[in-house]
């Protein structure tokens, strides 16, 4: 009778836990008599099966390789009891509670803080939170937070390029992770959409640890700018002064701040003074508002804007 | 929750549901069910598979575990008293929810999560999840790493917590759709942030109906007095409140510069063009047609719009009505 899988891997996982010493597939196979199939390539076939769903459950397996003597060459299997259990966190059960409330508040799209908080011995249960938050879980992500805290350089695609960076953070902002570090190439901090690597995980690449200093009290927060309109403007800074009418005037000075007014007009329009050195994105920005907005000067930025518009007009009537 | 389940997603549930069962020793199956989120038929027939598990010599004896009149029951524990160590991906996640739900309204850094995170980060160093080693150049640097920047508009702290008391308000709010500000009433039910955005799902009093609104697009608020609690249970925020089979679609061809569309916007289809290289064709949910021609109008030549050609005329509508803003000297 076939064993059922479950029953086969619980059992191979209580084996190479308890016993002593590594162990060959053969022993193995005796151990579980009669679950794994007799003929060599199928059991080798099921074996290598099994070792891959526990691996991917998360238990690791350590494997060895007989040296000398007779059974030279022979592989063996066993699991490190210190390192597949999981390492005591000591939590009060206050903090396993908030660490529930949190999980629950925030919606990854996987259930990976699910079982990470069965495994911690807690439980979402069914009250729904106020609040809630949508972090988008990246596959990349574990990698480059260990590269992170290691310190270590990594070498991935993007845009079709390979890139050599030292990694300084992770940052979510705008609903996009962000790796921001030293790009060995350009010789000059860069910032990475995750979601933009070009390949899998496996693509990146991780050096060895200790491999940079991060620069004293670097904040990936502050690192990038939150204004999208001031990204990639180091030395032409530009601004323009952009008239808004009343309509969206309220809702424009509590986005850029009442600092940015420059003149507020009799009509209820307001004047703000707007960080323009990225073309596409205040370009982006304004046409956002529509007819609601102007670029008032400087002049290249208005025909700038009115040749846009031009163009988009010209396109329809193709 | 009870579709067919393969044999790795019922041994990893198995993994953390034994060391659980072996703490506190006997409780009904309906809470084990309930627990793990799993049938009570799913959970007997697995713990009554792993009570067979066994090697010589404890054949029968390795998990003692039986279940018994609807209770589930825990002998000598002898294997699995103790969970699997975390994954990378179950690390990583819950450190990122966790620093997520500290960006929160109303979040308590000093509180227990804050306590809980210090310790989930010093202690996860065996899958690579490790606290910054103290050093000089780190003393300074709280994130470990990791950063979430959930910025948020000043009247979302009020939206939420008319959300918890059912407080109902008279909001200003700014329609994109029909481009103008009205007043109406709306009593919040749940506030998130998705994308950078922050949302409010909120009894809408004119439509009668419940609705999502874009936090930033409330100009003010006040409380009506009125408090109307929730009487039912369903504020399920939605999982992703702009897919809806009933919204038109409209059909883009995208170049390489415009992308970022396919990641900002719910799509439906994205495929390949095939004679221009970079170039991609998607489909995608319109929310209004002043919608499309806005997107339609900030990516210029970035775009083609294939669908609705109805479209082309709002687009050079809106398009001419902006030129006329312009149109006082030097066009």
């Amino acid at each position: 009778m076939a064993v059922d899988r479950v029953e086969r891997l619980t059992n191979l996982l209580a084996l190479l836990l308890e016993t002593v010493e590594p162990l060959s597939l053969v022993q193995i196979a005796a151990e579980l008599d009669g679950q794994y199939p007799d003929k060599d390539q199928s059991r080798r076939a099921s074996f290598e099966r099994d070792k891959a769903a526990l691996r991917d459950i998360g238990v690791p397996i350590d494997t060895e390789i007989v040296a000398g003597g007779p059974y030279a060459g022979q592989t063996r299997y066993s699991i490190d009891r210190r390192s597949y259990e999981l390492t005591d966190l000591d939590l009060d059960p206050d903090e396993v509670r908030a660490l529930q409330v949190a999980v629950a508040a925030v919606r990854t799209g996987t259930s990976a803080s699910k079982d990470a908080i069965w495994k911690l011995g807690g439980a979402l249960g069914s009250a729904r939170p106020a609040v809630s938050a949508v972090v988008p879980a990246r596959p990349e992500l574990p990698t480059l937070r260990a590269a992170v805290a290691s310190k270590s350089t990594i070498t991935f695609g993007y845009r079709g390029e390979r890139r050599m960076v030292d990694p300084w953070g992770l940052l979510l902002r705008s609903g996009f992770w962000y790796v921001i570090g030293h790009d060995h190439d350009r010789g000059e901090r860069r910032t990475f959409r995750v979601d933009r690597f070009d390949g899998t995980t496996a693509d990146i690449e991780v050096g060895p640890p200790a491999a940079f200093q991060r620069p004293a009290s670097f904040d990936p927060r502050t690192a990038l700018p939150v204004d999208p309109k001031e990204i990639g403007v180091a030395d032409d800074h530009v601004d323009a002064i952009v008239e808004v009418d009343a309509i969206r005037a309220v809702a424009v000075e509590a986005e850029l701040g009442s600092e940015r007014v420059t003149e507020r007009l009799a009509d209820g329009s307001v004047r703000f003074r707007v960080p323009a050195g990225n073309g596409p994105a205040f370009r982006s920005w304004l046409l956002g508002l529509l007819d609601h907005a102007q670029v008032v000067e400087p002049a290249s930025v208005r025909a700038d804007i009115t040749g846009w518009l031009r163009d988009a007009v010209a396109a329809t009537e193709r | 929750m009870s579709g067919p389940r393969n044999a790795e997603d019922r041994l990893r549930r198995l993994l953390v549901m034994l060391p659980w069962l072996m703490e506190v020793g006997e409780v009904p199956l309906a809470d084990v069910a309930r627990r793990f989120e799993l049938t009570e038929q799913q959970v007997q027939k697995d713990l009554e598979l792993v009570a067979m598990c066994g090697l010589p010599p404890f054949v029968d004896e390795m998990i003692d575990v039986f279940v018994d009149d609807g209770m589930v029951v825990v002998g000598v524990p002898r294997l699995f008293t103790r969970s699997l160590r975390l994954t990378a991906p179950e690390a990583f996640s819950l450190l990122a929810s966790a620093r997520a739900a500290m960006e929160l309204p109303g979040a308590d850094r000093g509180g227990p999560l804050g306590r809980g995170l210090r310790k989930l980060a010093a202690a996860l160093a065996d899958v690579g999840i490790e606290a910054t080693p103290a050093g000089e150049d780190d003393a300074a640097d709280e994130t470990a790493g990791v950063a979430i920047d959930l910025a948020r508009p000043p009247l979302t702290d009020d939206l939420a917590e008319a959300a918890t008391s059912g407080s109902e308000l008279r909001v200003r709010y700014y329609t994109p759709a029909r481009d103008e500000v009205g007043e109406r009433t709306i009593v919040p039910r749940h506030v998130f942030v998705e994308g950078g955005n922050w949302y409010v799902h909120a009894d809408d009093g004119r439509s009668g109906q419940r609705r999502t609104f874009r936090v930033d697009r409330i100009e003010r608020l006040e409380p009506t007095g009125n408090l109307r609690p929730l009487l039912d249970d369903d504020v399920e925020p939605p999982e992703s409140f702009f897919v809806d089979a009933s919204v038109p679609r409209a059909v883009l061809l995208l170049g390489p510069d415009a992308s970022w569309v396919i990641e900002q916007y719910p799509v439906d289809a994205v495929e390949p063009v095939v004679d221009r290289a970079g170039w991609v064709k998607v489909t995608l949910p319109v929310s209004s047609d002043r919608w499309l021609a806005k997107l339609v109008i900030r990516l210029g030549s970035d775009v083609e719009l294939v669908e609705p050609t109805i479209a082309r005329a709002a687009v050079a509508d809106i398009a001419r009505r902006m030129l006329a803003v312009y149109d006082d000297g030097d066009t």
